[in-house]
């Protein structure tokens, strides 16, 4: 097995010390992807939300306000920043890493909204990611013990073992916690309640873009031939 | 001297041939993708008004629908988020012609066509939310809900792999060409792909809630113009993609009129589903997604490593 089975076209390495950078079609094509959605929210206004307020026949408009625009746009360029990393990472614990760090951003972005509903989702969202932290970090840790290395690059030309199994299933629990996928995506529906579109839409992609990769790292760690 | 600089004018202009085909190669499969999504789009409506015992729209109507918006006027809303509510529709468009590089013109990965289609779900999402009206906001929040429905999509991805060994289209092609068709040896993995492509037909789809009536047009509601062109286009080469994938991955590869075919065959599937079952509630249509998902999963694991 190699790479070219699951992203198509190797395209080549960029080593940073022990943490080894890879790029096949389908990194390159993902990273792009966060990196372009990462771009425009940095360059982006919120939309005014409108509402129908109750007992008159008036709309109520939403707005972000300056301060609350400020954090919570840092924050989404960070989550970019951390999702376009963990598309190109060839190193598990470093991908665990990134993952927790999209997990508490994603908090971030709406625990700055003054709504009592939205911050009650993501009070909800927040104990999953953390809960799930435990999982992720032991997963990683798994797969450390069992083959001698947390490098993707080496861990391909290693027979799978039942540990390395037991870490993968460890980790894919964490990632489904952190990104609030199913079956913990119930909570996360109730975040988008909130105003500030451009903000809201790097957690539904981090949450996407990291399954879509943990699905690569999984079949990278368990050979099934 | 002289020789060695024929030889590289000769390499540049075989050069220059190869990309030349290979632009001609992807304008005409982009091309063809968005023509034949239309009239697939066309003979869905036809199909339903017709068991409704309605006349309903010709079958190019949902084609002239997409030219008439480019000939509109396109305005924005003041509550819009500026440039997100433009470029969302760009993004869009670029990642179906992605997806058609990467499908019929290259043969590439399958793990890009389905990040290319997590991608779709983002910019439905951020279309939606990216107005300020309600029925986008609303629709972008079904978007999220829905996300568990994705469950099965990437189950199905494990379910090839599991079964053929690669992601590469080529080498699926390959490995049907010599041990048979996906359809037989793991068709819970193929139901599990015709759900998802019921959620993401067009009209009246019983599990389509981003685009309920409901919520009028879903995300779409406040794109007007050339934008609301744009998404047609996209949506119909998605449409095109979709099953394009489906009778690559579960039947093989195919010619022209074979691909045709199955393409109007499954339309014609669907649109009698459409057609006889009414719009899920969300909750609903997420857990008949999830159930379906769950049975597909357990089931093709029995099938591949048991049976």
């Amino acid at each position: 097995m190699d790479f070219t089975t699951l992203g198509g076209q190797f395209l080549g390495t960029i080593p940073l010390g022990d943490i080894v950078l890879y790029f096949t079609t389908f990194n390159l094509f993902m990273f792009v992807s966060a990196l372009v959605f990462t771009a425009i929210i940095a360059m982006s206004k919120t939309e005014s939300q409108i509402e129908a307020d109750f007992g008159t026949l008036k709309d109520k408009e939403k707005k972000v306000s300056k301060a609350e625009f400020k954090i919570r746009r840092f924050l989404a360029i960070i989550c970019g920043l951390a999702t376009a990393g963990a598309m190109i990472t060839g190193d598990v614990f470093d991908y665990t890493l990134f993952v927790a760090l999209i997990g508490i951003v994603n908090i971030g972005i709406v625990a700055a909204v003054k709504e009592i509903d939205v911050l009650e989702a993501a009070f909800q969202y927040g104990i999953i990611a953390m809960i799930a932290s435990l999982p992720l970090f032991a997963g990683a840790a798994f797969i450390l013990a069992s083959s001698g290395t947390i490098s993707l690059l080496e861990i391909i030309n290693i027979p799978t073992t039942t540990m390395m199994f037991f870490g993968s299933i460890l980790l894919f629990i964490g990632v489904a916690g952190e990104t609030g996928v199913a079956p913990f995506f119930a909570t996360k529906a109730e975040l988008f309640r909130t105003a500030g579109s451009p903000f809201l839409v790097i957690i539904h992609l981090s949450s996407l873009l990291i399954i879509v990769r943990t699905i690569e790292i999984l079949l990278i760690i368990n050979k099934p031939f | 001297m002289a020789i060695s600089k024929i030889k590289t004018q000769i390499t540049f202009l075989l050069l220059v041939k190869i990309k030349m085909n290979l632009m001609a190669n992807i304008l005409l499969n982009v091309l063809a993708a968005f023509l034949v999504g239309s009239v697939l789009f066309g003979l869905q409506r036809k199909i339903i008004a017709r068991i409704q015992m309605r006349p309903g729209p010709p079958i190019i109507q949902h084609l002239l629908h997409t030219f008439k918006f480019f000939i509109k006027e396109t305005v924005f809303p003041k509550t819009a988020a500026m440039p997100f509510y433009i470029v969302i529709t760009i993004i869009l468009c670029a990642i179906w012609v992605a997806a058609v590089i990467v499908g019929p013109v290259t043969e590439g990965s399958l793990l890009i066509l389905f990040a290319i289609f997590a991608i779709h779900k983002i910019v439905e999402h951020n279309a939606g939310s990216s107005s300020g009206s309600p029925y986008g906001k609303l629709s972008c929040v079904r978007a999220v809900f829905s996300a568990a429905a994705e469950v099965p999509l990437f189950a199905v991805l494990l379910i090839i792999y599991l079964q053929t060994g690669t992601m590469n289209l080529s080498d699926i092609i390959a490995y049907q060409d010599s041990n048979g068709a996906l359809l037989f040896s793991i068709p819970l993995a193929a139901m599990m792909f015709f759900v998802l492509i019921l959620s993401k037909a067009y009209y009246y789809s019983p599990l389509n809630i981003t685009m309920g009536k409901d919520l009028v047009s879903g995300f779409e509601t406040e794109h007007f113009g050339m934008l609301r062109g744009f998404m047609m286009i996209s949506e119909s080469i998605a449409w095109y993609m979709l099953l394009w994938i489906f009778l690559t991955v579960f039947i093989g590869g195919l010619t022209p009129i074979g691909y045709i075919v199955g393409m109007v065959v499954i339309t014609g599937l669907i649109s009698l589903i459409d057609a006889t079952t009414p719009i899920l509630n969300p909750n609903h249509s997420v857990m008949t997604q999830v159930t379906l998902a769950f049975i597909g999963i357990v089931g093709s694991i029995i099938l591949i490593f048991y049976l």
